[in-house]
């Protein structure tokens, strides 16, 4: 499907639902469900609790979809933040991250592997955020990569790379204010 | 919002905002975040627009189709139906004024400040109609008061506002006549008291001086906000 369609046609489902539109909830489900999935499973690393948590999503955005403002954001980011949030809620409760292997910078790949299915995100973006942390030390995109798709907190990546908190802290809060400037230009 | 600095010369309500979106907060740093993105609307933009930043990097996750049961779970735990179109059908006449529902702005604050106590469980509600908002209220459970700060709603010359409460039953009752320059604290009656709860809408209509002597709004309502927690 055309992703400008797509993206209004959930942007669409999303303004219903504060009337109470059940149809329009399952709409945006249907249109979203495997990425939410995808990005809860990723985190949590076991299918009944990203089951559990893809559950509290979709609650979440029924309750929430008037907070929803077209006009400011995307309605995938929007989605996206929602399920990562509910995971990372999911993993602080149970006081672990599910990966905390040593990570090393020196085996560290760039996200070549731009996937053509990508989906909902407009392409372009998807590149020029790609481009953007292509442009960051291989160390902070390590970093930045562990706390996005594991759900690690400044400990659990300074013990996975081995490194004090405080390093840690720099690491993340320069690398994320370089790609700021970079996603900006 | 506060313009200090980190040890890096970054801004630490930007810093704050972006750590949270990347989800590296740990327990009682990621709360109090959290409670940020709720009450200060600037704040939560902050979050919102690095959010924005970040989501394209999702793509790179490998989608998968949940199985059948979890839409059947997710339709099991949302409210039940009957109620909620209930509701909307009482509330029909509402329409066009649109239900703020949730965004606690930083008004509402200024409101808690004015009641001037920490309160158990306040209830808040941002009255909102036509673009604006008009009025903030906060309800003491405890003291059973309701304490309306205005916004930014502008005085007739012949009209009042008036405040109603719409519980689930849809029906509005009369709270009392609000002022455009100054907040007002009612009293609610032990009958009013039971029925302000999470979910009731407070709404302001514009009635001749003295209030609707009919007992239910009879000028054009200007706004409606939902009871939340907050």
């Amino acid at each position: 499907m055309d992703l400008d369609a797509n993206r209004s046609l959930i942007a669409a489902a999303l303004g219903r639902i504060p009337q109470g539109d059940r149809a329009a909830l399952q709409t945006v489900y249907r249109l979203t469900s495997a990425k939410l999935f995808g990005i809860c499973l990723r985190i949590l690393g076991e299918h009944g609790e990203a089951e559990d948590v893809l559950q509290e999503v979709y609650v979440t955005v029924w309750r929430k979809a008037a907070d929803f403002d077209a006009g400011r954001a995307s309605p995938m980011s929007w989605l996206i933040a929602i399920a990562r949030n509910r995971s990372i809620d999911r993993l602080r409760a149970s006081r672990t991250s599910r990966n905390m292997d040593a990570i090393d910078v020196a085996a560290d790949i760039a996200d070549t592997a731009v996937r053509a299915d990508a989906a909902l995100e407009s392409a372009q973006e998807h590149a020029k955020l790609h481009a953007c942390l292509g442009e960051l030390a291989t160390h902070e995109r390590a970093a930045l990569r562990g706390a996005f798709f594991d759900g690690n907190t400044y400990e659990d990546l300074a013990a996975r790379m081995k490194v004090p908190l405080g390093t840690m802290k720099s690491w993340i809060r320069r690398a994320m204010f370089k790609l700021k400037a970079c996603l900006q230009r | 919002m506060s313009d200090t600095f980190d040890h890096n010369g970054l801004p630490e309500d930007e810093v704050l905002a972006a750590e949270y979106a990347l989800g590296v907060l740990d327990g009682a740093e990621r709360a109090a975040a959290e409670q940020r993105v709720a009450r200060e609307r600037g704040f939560a933009r902050l979050v919102a627009a690095w959010e924005e930043r970040l989501a394209p990097w999702a793509a790179a996750i490998p989608e998968l189709a949940p199985p059948p049961h979890v839409w059947n779970r997710i339709t099991d735990a949302l409210p039940a139906q009957e109620q909620h179109a209930g509701l909307w059908q009482n509330l029909a006449f509402w329409r066009g004024f649109g239900l703020a529902a949730g965004t606690l702005a930083a008004a509402c604050l200024a409101a808690l400040i004015y009641l001037g106590v920490s309160q158990q469980e306040p209830l808040v509600a941002t009255i909102e109609g036509g673009g604006q908002r008009h009025f903030v209220a906060t309800i003491d459970v405890k003291r059973s008061t309701v304490a309306i700060v205005p916004a930014a709603f502008r005085a007739e010359a012949s009209r009042i506002p008036e405040l109603w409460l719409i519980p689930a039953d849809g029906r509005p009752r009369a709270v009392g006549l609000l002022r455009a320059d100054a907040p007002v604290t009612f009293t609610l009656s032990p009958e009013l008291a039971a029925l302000a709860k999470t979910d009731a809408v407070l709404a302001v209509s514009l009635e001749p001086p003295g209030g609707s002597t009919t007992g239910l709004p009879t000028g054009p309502v200007i706004g409606t906000g939902k009871l939340t927690n907050l």
